[in-house]
């Protein structure tokens, strides 16, 4: 009979540790693979020697952005350079990932970074000329273009995603951070009222792809690393995570944050007086409001989870005087048969 | 993955159990006959990425009203948490051929101070408890609001649907008077999570006739089950039970 437990005991060993496919890591169910502390201390350190990369400029008029979320990019990168265009069309100020862009193998990686690559150009394109000394200027901007002096490489793509469990899965942290260098990392927008006045819109990027902040990012938030407005009032906040908060309905059963996490990110959104929170992971629509913080957890814009077209993106619309509207964006892409 | 896995346990733990008759099988929770009245406590210490250091105290009582129904309650104060539960419980045993199966029901109410929450939450379990083995499968109804703002959308939110289970195995048959095992659950004596797991080692040792000894080293990742676990929460639990 013990021979019978020992076997039973080393089979389960076996599957959890070596188990496993190209989507998940069943090892991870018991064990950590890519520790969220080093994540947040790469992040963090990054995020402080090249702050000038989440510099937005000053916005005088309304602006908008656009979020998607669990690309699950593998060959085909449809969707993701659909909405790639639809911001670039759409005239966005930026644009999120709410985290599961690529499926971990080095091939997919390798896409994404020229599907980014070339949304990149696409967008200097678009907005950006060139001066007779052959350097970029603003579209818009025509009387002072021969005073910018800007290199293709100081245009930064506004592009912001935070990191999922499956960038993380197989060592995809090594993959996904040589693209995107920062899983945790806040940027201002910095708005000029009708009345003159400057305010402080800012955009928080969470690393909740383990299901934890972890306890440096804890740290760091409750030292305030978040709330350094020098002096500016924010007047709205926008929180970006992969994982969760709540479940779109009894029958999902993705996991989650613990009970103690849930509560203690609910009781900083508040603190945060946060404007939205985007969330991601489970693969379903879901909106509420909850202690006035809205909550929208965006369905997959994958084309393999969600093969029809449908409504997967959100465009934010904030307006010079403050308020705020969101609005679901169609997205048409099939994949190709 | 994740069916293939839980099948397999059902198969072994089920395969594992046969050839074990009830003659010398003692139950974890069954009334010995002598002491209806059982009254524990125990004290946890832990590290948690939320609040790092941790600790607390538990207590609980149990009645055997009849061989086969029992009630009780527990208690706790986790202090740096600001973490405090009391809850009702109760439940019916039957005996079967490889074991007892229970049938229990529990009321537990948690008050998160720290960060201003009260959870409530209504449980109903089904524990088949063989001599080497234990399974327990469940659906808890999960209640939870704040309690510092009182606005019109400080409404609560209510999970009506979330899977209880828990997996345990002991090294030695349940009559020994001392064992140690191994466990696997996604709740724990105050709280009952969605989906995350929490597992570890589990003792008990019996001191006097009337006195045991009891512990627990429990690991509670997060991010489990669906995403790569990482440390959350670690916590021993030193525990004596006394029987009257």
């Amino acid at each position: 009979m013990k021979t019978k437990y020992i076997l039973m005991v080393a089979w389960v060993a076996l599957a959890l540790t070596q188990v496993s496919c190209e989507k998940v890591s069943p090892q991870g169910v018991l064990m950590a693979g890519t520790a969220v502390e080093d994540r947040v201390k790469m992040s963090n350190q990054y995020y402080k020697d090249y702050l000038d990369e989440f510099n937005i400029n000053m916005v005088l008029d309304d602006y908008t952005f656009l979020v998607g979320s669990d690309s699950h990019l593998t060959t085909d990168p449809g969707r993701m350079d659909e909405m790639f265009a639809i911001g670039l069309e759409g005239g966005d100020l930026l644009y999120t990932h709410l985290g599961d862009i690529a499926d971990t193998k080095v091939e997919y990686y390798i896409t994404l970074d020229s599907l980014v690559k070339q949304a990149k150009h696409k967008f200097v394109e678009k907005l950006y000329g060139i001066n007779s000394k052959g350097y970029y200027y603003p579209i818009g901007d025509e009387e002072d273009a021969e005073d910018y002096e800007w290199t293709y490489d100081q245009i930064d793509f506004p592009f912001y995603p935070v990191v999922g469990n499956h960038d993380i899965t197989h060592n995809g942290w090594a993959l996904w951070s040589n693209i995107f260098h920062s899983s945790f990392y806040e940027f201002p927008v910095l708005v000029l009222t009708e009345e003159g006045e400057l305010v402080i819109d800012r955009f928080i990027f969470l690393d909740t792809a383990s299901g934890t902040l972890g306890r440096t990012q804890v740290d760091l938030i409750e030292d305030g690393v978040l709330d350094g407005s020098e002096g500016y009032t924010y007047r709205h906040t926008f929180v970006f995570g992969h994982t969760n908060i709540f479940r779109p309905s009894s029958l999902e059963f993705a996991s989650t944050f613990s009970r103690e996490e849930t509560f203690f990110l609910l009781n900083q959104f508040e603190q945060w007086h946060a404007s939205i929170v985007f969330c991601g992971h489970v693969h379903k629509w879901d909106e509420r409001v909850y202690n006035n913080v809205t909550f929208l957890t965006l369905d997959s814009m994958s084309e393999r989870n969600s093969p029809n077209p449908g409504d997967y993106l959100v465009r934010v619309h904030v307006k010079k005087d403050g308020t705020l509207q969101w609005e679901r964006v169609h997205m048409n892409y099939v994949a190709k048969k | 993955m994740t069916k293939k896995f839980f099948l397999f346990l059902f198969i072994a733990s089920s395969l594992v159990s046969i050839g074990y008759g009830q003659n010398s099988y003692i139950p974890y929770k069954t009334y010995d006959g002598e002491h209806k009245n059982e009254i524990s406590g125990y004290v946890t210490v832990g590290n948690n990425v939320i609040t790092d250091v941790f600790g607390g105290l538990s207590m609980s009582y149990q009645h055997h009203l009849t061989p086969r129904w029992h009630v009780g309650g527990d208690v706790q104060a986790q202090f740096v948490k600001q973490l405090f539960s009391v809850d009702i419980q109760g439940g019916y045993r039957l005996p079967v051929k490889y074991g007892n199966v229970y049938f229990d029901g529990k009321l537990l109410y948690n008050r998160y101070q720290k960060w201003g929450f009260n959870e409530y939450i209504a449980n109903l379990s089904a524990t088949w408890e063989s001599a080497y083995v234990d399974l327990c499968i469940g659906e808890s109804l999960i209640h939870y609001r704040t309690n510092r703002n009182s606005t019109s959308r400080s409404y609560g939110v209510t999970e009506p649907l979330t899977l209880t289970f828990g997996f345990g195995v002991n090294a030695r048959h349940r009559s020994n008077p001392w064992n140690v095992g191994l466990f696997f659950r996604n709740y724990d004596d105050f709280y009952y999570e969605n989906w995350n797991i929490n597992w570890g080692i589990r003792w008990y040792a019996r001191v006097r006739e009337r006195w045991n000894l009891f512990g627990e080293f429990n690991i509670r990742p997060a991010g489990s089950m669906s995403q790569l676990a990482t440390k959350y929460e670690g916590s021993v639990k030193l525990g004596l039970k006394y029987k009257m």
